[in-house]
């Protein structure tokens, strides 16, 4: 306190009179601020609980892979000790990128006996639209799959796969997929008529709802023995660290 | 007249905060591949960060609309919008083509490219609103003036 407060001045009794409303004012202010901050911290916590319990990103309850499921193509033992199922659209760009990091791999891995993996094609960008690129490439798939061994069907994966178009267009008429299978080794006079004909639209619808039903909702969905397989920032930390895992 | 300004610009950002959040704050599954698509942050943190920026969102454009703690809620909203501009920037920069996610979707989309300056340029403003308002955050309608009002101080007696 200044000198002059110790005078008996009238002003100087006001000014110090002032000078603690202030004071007073100021505490209450901050008081109340931090009651409110407090609050909305409160909320913003409450919410993100929220938040996470209606987060169903790994919610993903897919079958194991098997070599005799019905809507994918298997490689690998079934009694190897690692189990990877892959849902994936043929027109996916992240699918084709995760494809050319991790198939010569997963291929070297599945026969060395350490992992089976199931690749789970369905129509994700298609919509509704049966004439998609996403359900007549799945379509031609499941024909492969359903006509020939499933040596044949993984290897026209890998060709649809490496033929990948832009997700924007132009697409490969129907006649070409069937120009890929025969690549692939089908049998030219069992595959091309039903692959032109895009008599796979019904497989495509079941695999698609098999899969909706499992959870999925993105595209690639990697399950590794049975959970949501998810690491690093990129693409190429989660190719990298899925083979690693796998060794 | 710079009061009236202020009530507009929190208005304007307020609104279009709870308008993205509400669209995304449903379907945090949504918004976590969103946030995992900008392949900015690491594994661990993509999760959290989608699970919680809806939530955020929501609450900074309420406070904005009903004008609580105005400077608080502009600055946590001009953060929000440099991180977006700074997300979007970098995916345009490395050739991924991704929903920006703003308005919920995510996720990859071919035609992103051409989005990316119109989704820069809207946030670049909805920045400029945020900063005006760090700047001047008293203004009409508040809450804040309700609730933070300096008593008038007597003078003398």
């Amino acid at each position: 306190m200044s000198k002059k407060n110790r005078t008996n001045d009238r002003a100087s009794r006001a000014a110090a009179a002032l000078e603690e409303q202030e004071r007073q004012e100021r505490r209450r202010r901050n008081l109340m601020v931090g009651g409110v901050v407090g609050v909305i911290l409160l909320i913003i916590l409450g919410g993100y609980f929220l938040s996470r319990s209606l987060d169903t990103t790994t919610d993903v309850t897919a079958d194991a892979p098997s070599s005799s499921s019905e809507f994918g193509v298997t490689i690998g033992p079934d009694d190897a000790p690692n189990k990877v199922v892959i849902y994936e659209d043929f027109l996916c760009p992240y699918c084709g990128e995760l494809e050319k990091r991790t198939r010569d791999d997963l291929a070297q891995l599945a026969d060395d006996g350490k992992v089976q993996v199931e690749y789970r094609p369905f129509n994700l960008l298609g919509g509704d639209d049966d004439e998609s690129y996403s359900v007549r490439s799945a379509g031609a798939f499941s024909i492969v799959l359903d006509k020939e061994d499933a040596a044949v069907a993984k290897k026209f994966h890998d060709l649809l796969y490496e033929n990948q178009p832009e997700e924007s267009g132009p697409f490969p008429k129907s006649s070409e997929l069937a120009d890929l299978a025969v690549e692939a080794g089908a049998d030219e006079s069992a595959v091309r008529s039903p692959i032109e004909n895009n008599e796979g639209v019904d497989w495509v619808t079941k695999a698609t709802k098999a899969a909706g039903d499992a959870g999925v909702q993105s595209t690639p969905t990697i399950l590794l023995n049975g959970e949501v397989f998810q690491s690093g920032t990129t693409l190429d930390d989660l190719a990298n660290d899925l083979i690693a895992k796998l060794q | 007249m710079k009061e009236w300004v202020g009530l507009l610009l929190r208005l304007v950002v307020g609104g279009v905060w709870i308008v993205a959040a509400g669209l995304k704050v449903t379907d945090p599954a949504q918004s976590v591949a969103a946030v995992r698509a900008y392949q900015l942050l690491p594994g661990s943190l993509v999760t959290p960060v989608g699970q919680l920026l809806p939530v955020i969102e929501l609450v900074v454009g309420v406070m904005l609309v009903i004008g609580l703690l105005t400077r608080g809620a502009a600055v946590i909203s001009a953060i929000l919008f440099v991180a977006f501009i700074i997300g979007i920037a970098s995916v345009w920069a490395r050739g991924i083509n991704i929903d920006c996610g703003c308005f919920g979707g995510g996720g990859a989309d071919p035609d992103a490219a051409s989005q990316y300056p119109w989704e820069i340029a809207r946030d670049v403003a909805l920045l400029a609103a945020s900063v005006f308002l760090v700047w001047l955050p008293s203004t009409k309608l508040s809450l804040d003036s309700l609730l933070f009002r300096r008593t008038p101080v007597s003078e003398g007696s």
